[in-house]
């Protein structure tokens, strides 16, 4: 049974190893390493596996891999194209069913004849009355003055 | 004599992809392709699969691009995205961690020796043995050589997890691997 104590210090034996230490950090591991048996030996322990896992070359890649990486991109270039496609076709048509829908409603005008007082619903419906021979004018400014004496807002 | 233009920066590539420039996103796949590559295959294992998560990987990166503000290198960016997406495969496939020596061969170690073979496969075996965090960090160090604080950046974790990780991940591969270190 090993109940022996590591030293505390000995996590700092990687980042030692790693050059992650520096200044003053590395200066004080530097001495503490000189006395330390548990830290030299970690830090041994540390490069024989770098040295080992350096020793496996690097994986290259397989004949053919990046001209099917380049088509995948242009596969998502191109269906980045058409879902913008999609997407306009579908704004265009939505505008053109709000422009339909506009003009299918009766128009504004007509629908208030009604409500409104005399003179206004007379300037909106002008064509269809007959004209005074003195001009529309004068038969619109005339209903002006009688609406708004009714209303007693006029002084 | 008269100097040719400088290649454009990752940055500048990254910036032109983003504008609707596909062919600089071309450009940064033939820069990077290789070292994603050979990080996907110590990550999953075997060469189909590391090639299936560098192809999810720059698909991310594609789509992300509007994403991206620079902030980050560009292969800091893309190693990010890779390390998430074979955490990913691994969740998903979780597929048998066995290594036959035909898929690391063609994953492009080629050996000289037979011995040298077992040597491979078993480091091969042992990465894949280890937690996912704890082979991205071994990786992301000994085959990358990133420092700590690009590391964590990558994971997204504090430089101090970094350190605690990378000490844990060392130990249980040296146990793994213990007839062939001193």
């Amino acid at each position: 049974l090993n109940d022996r104590i590591e030293c505390e210090q000995i996590g700092r034996a990687g980042a030692y190893h790693d050059g992650e230490l520096v200044g003053a950090a590395r200066a004080d591991f530097e001495r503490h390493l000189a006395g330390c048996a548990d830290c030299a030996a970690e830090l041994a322990r540390a490069r024989g596996l770098a040295r080992m896992l350096g020793g496996m070359g690097s994986p290259a890649l397989p004949a053919g891999s990046l001209a099917r990486m380049h088509r995948g991109i242009d596969r998502l270039a191109q269906a980045g194209v058409v879902h913008m496609a999609e997407v306009m076709a579908a704004v265009a048509a939505a505008v053109l069913i709000v422009c339909m829908a506009g003009l299918a409603r009766p128009a504004p005008a007509q629908r208030a004849v009604g409500a409104l007082p005399d003179w206004e619903a007379e300037v909106v419906v002008q064509q269809t009355v007959d004209t005074p021979a003195g001009g529309p004018e004068e038969l619109w400014a005339r209903w002006m003055v009688q609406d708004l004496s009714r209303k007693g807002g006029h002084e | 004599m008269e100097n040719g233009p400088l290649p454009p920066t990752d940055w500048e590539l990254a910036h032109r992809a983003r504008a609707g420039d596909d062919g600089a996103f071309h450009a940064l796949v033939d820069r990077h392709a290789q070292a994603l590559y050979a990080l996907a295959v110590r990550l999953v294992g075997n060469s189909a699969d590391a090639e299936d998560v560098v192809q999810e990987t720059l698909a991310g990166a594609f789509r992300g691009l509007r994403r991206f503000r620079g902030r980050s290198a560009v292969k800091t960016w893309l190693t990010q995205i890779l390390v998430r997406q074979a955490a990913q495969h691994y969740r998903t496939v979780r597929r048998q961690r066995t290594l036959r020596l035909d898929q690391y061969e063609q994953a492009g170690a080629t050996a000289s020796a037979q011995g040298r073979s077992d040597v491979r496969l078993d480091v091969a075996e042992a990465m894949l043995s280890l937690e996912p965090e704890f082979r991205a960090v071994i990786a992301l160090r000994e085959l990358e050589g990133m420092s700590y604080e690009e590391m964590a950046e990558v994971l997204s974790v504090p430089k101090g997890t970094v350190e605690s990780r990378l000490f844990r991940a060392r130990r249980q591969l040296r146990e793994l691997l213990k007839e062939y270190l001193p």
